[in-house]
């Protein structure tokens, strides 16, 4: 990859005596959506609002396209969006008016109705802002932030509180904002959200950053391999744990239950096949970012398993 | 790294963008009448019950002028008391509470140009109260003769930047829009009692006149009522609000960081 767009290193934040953030350290490069994700409280707010220039650190180095928040906030405007968490418009205004108000505080770089057209505002020009559905008023929030015509979006928490419906709509809007060419940055606690949007992920915990990859990446770092599970004869799985890749073999009876590396989910399909075999419920779970993130975070107090992390903050 | 935007389609500025906010609350408020009904009902009623009730002789006790003009000259200031007491720290605090402070700082709008745009609103809104207590005065007791102009204005401006910084600070420091709408009754009723529409001040007993001296709003509508009527000098009453704008500067600078 090229330069990045975003670079925080060592970054740290104190709330009084309590440190909020340790040496935070993570890139942004253009044209991807970064997720910040990790539980509530553990410092991903705070993380987005510095970079934002919304708030001060107290150590470390941010630069976003070549300007220091702390210092540069007025060049930012112009390159940052926003959605920051439990924002309102008031209740009277109209999608319309909004739109208008943004757009010319911006500057009028964007015009309102291309915008509103471009984000399905249209039919819900004159609704009032307290009238809108979850799902409107981020469809609204979005395109507000894209007023400015930013360089890097900041969504924080966007989906919550959505129905599956919206949070899909949802998902759609946050690709195109990418797909028209600005870096996305999205807050979340939603693994699944993670997962299934975001092109790489800062996990944060207790203020630090405990892993930064590709939500492929730490889902197999971090967990390791897959689980295959199918229905089969206990006589036909004799020696099936020495096909490469398999690590345990496990049968209940009736249902045969094979963990090991990503491998395994072929090799083990190709000895069955070579049995004469052809299990119609063949399953493979590859794990998700969801239980990569329980691995990382849950303090390893369970005596009978003990997983390390693999995937170290860089 | 050529990653700089030109600067030739930054962002507005802060009149600018005060400006551009003013107008959009100017909007909603037109389809929010309900909530200013009391900022425009009460000062009219009263005015027209106590202009009635004592009645039109010329009296020692409204400084020699006629109740009924003394009464009209005096409400004036009330719709700037209700407004700036009630009104905007109810606004404010209603912002910030439901998040919309910070929706427009995340667009780069500092929360001191929110707060400018709805001080502005306020201004526009304290006129037309002013006005609706002296269109409707006008038939019924009429309109008394401004005696000197030139003051009725300054103590009018004055007195607004003064009740208007009031309102701020109250709105800065309530939590929610409750707290700002008692704090607001808090502060208007004894004001409005005591300074601004109650009994005239001369037939209070000495520790009342002391606290009607004190509070600000009774100040405004003395420095308003006693130009407008040509009763007295106006020059203790400026003073008082000059005061009252120094403390009410510190009190802003102090209340500003809470919302940070």
């Amino acid at each position: 990859m090229t330069q990045p767009f975003i670079s925080v290193h060592n970054l740290s934040k104190r709330y009084g005596g309590r440190q909020v953030l340790h040496d935070v350290t993570f890139e942004a490069y253009r044209g991807e959506i970064l997720g910040i994700v990790g539980r509530n409280g553990m410092g991903k707010t705070t993380t987005v609002e510095i970079v934002q220039g919304l708030r001060d650190r107290d150590g470390g180095q941010v630069d976003v396209a070549g300007h220091d928040p702390a210092h540069d906030r007025s060049a930012l405007r112009e390159v940052v969006g926003a959605q920051l968490q439990s924002c309102a418009l008031p209740d009277r205004m109209r999608v319309d008016e909004a739109l208008r108000v943004f757009t010319r505080l911006a500057g009028d770089v964007v015009d309102w109705r291309e915008l509103r057209e471009q984000w399905g505002l249209t039919q819900l020009g004159r609704s009032a802002y307290g009238g809108l559905s979850g799902g409107e008023r981020q469809r609204l929030f979005i395109a507000l932030a894209l007023a400015n015509r930013p360089r890097v979006v900041f969504l924080d928490e966007l989906t919550q509180g959505l129905d599956p419906v919206a949070r899909q709509d949802t998902w759609r809007l946050v690709r195109q904002v990418r797909d028209r060419g600005a870096t996305v940055v999205l807050v979340t606690h939603d693994m699944e959200e993670a997962h299934l949007l975001c092109d790489r992920v800062v996990l944060l915990h207790q203020g630090r950053v405990s892993a930064v990859g590709t939500p492929r990446e730490l889902a197999a770092g971090v967990c390791g391999g897959v689980r295959i599970s199918f229905s089969a004869q206990p006589v036909d799985l004799s020696g099936i744990e020495s096909v490469p890749g398999v690590a345990t073999v496990r049968h209940d009876g009736t249902t045969a239950e094979v963990t090991g590396s990503a491998v395994a989910a072929v090799t083990v399909a190709a000895e069955l096949a070579r049995r004469g075999l052809a299990p119609h419920d063949y399953d493979v779970h590859r794990p998700g970012l969801a239980e990569a993130f329980l691995l990382l975070t849950t303090p390893p107090a369970n005596e009978s398993e003990t997983v390390t992390p693999q995937v170290g903050a860089r | 790294m050529s990653t700089r935007l030109s600067t030739s389609t930054s962002t507005v500025r802060a009149p600018q963008a005060t400006w551009i906010l003013a107008v959009a609350e100017m909007r909603l408020m037109t389809r929010e009448w309900a909530a200013m009904v009391f900022a425009f009902a009460f000062p009219v009623l009263l005015m027209l019950i106590l202009a009635g009730v004592f009645g039109t002789e010329p009296s020692e006790e409204y400084g020699g002028a006629t109740p009924d003009d003394y009464y009209v000259a005096d409400y004036v200031a009330v719709p700037l008391g209700a407004l700036a007491l009630i009104g905007l720290p109810v606004m404010v605090a209603g912002y910030r509470e439901r998040g919309v402070l910070r929706r427009f700082a995340s667009a780069g709008v500092p929360v001191g140009v929110v707060l400018a745009a709805q001080a502005l609103v306020t201004v526009v809104l304290v006129v037309l109260g002013a006005t609706a207590v002296l269109a409707v005065a006008a038939p019924v007791y009429g309109v008394p003769a401004i005696q000197r102009p030139g003051m009725v204005l300054v103590g009018l401006a004055l007195g607004t930047v003064v009740m208007l910084g009031i309102g701020l600070v109250l709105g800065m420091l309530a939590r929610t829009t409750r707290s700002a709408q008692a704090l607001g009754l808090l502060a208007f009723f004894p004001m409005w009692l005591l300074g601004a529409g109650g009994p005239p001040r001369a037939v209070m007993p000495e520790p009342m006149q002391v606290v009607s001296d004190v509070l600000p709003l009774g100040r405004v509508s003395a420095a308003i009522r006693e130009s407008w009527l040509g009763t007295s000098s106006i020059g203790a009453d400026l003073t008082a609000l000059l005061a009252w704008l120094l403390i009410v500067g510190v009190l802003t600078v102090l209340a500003r960081r809470r919302l940070r």
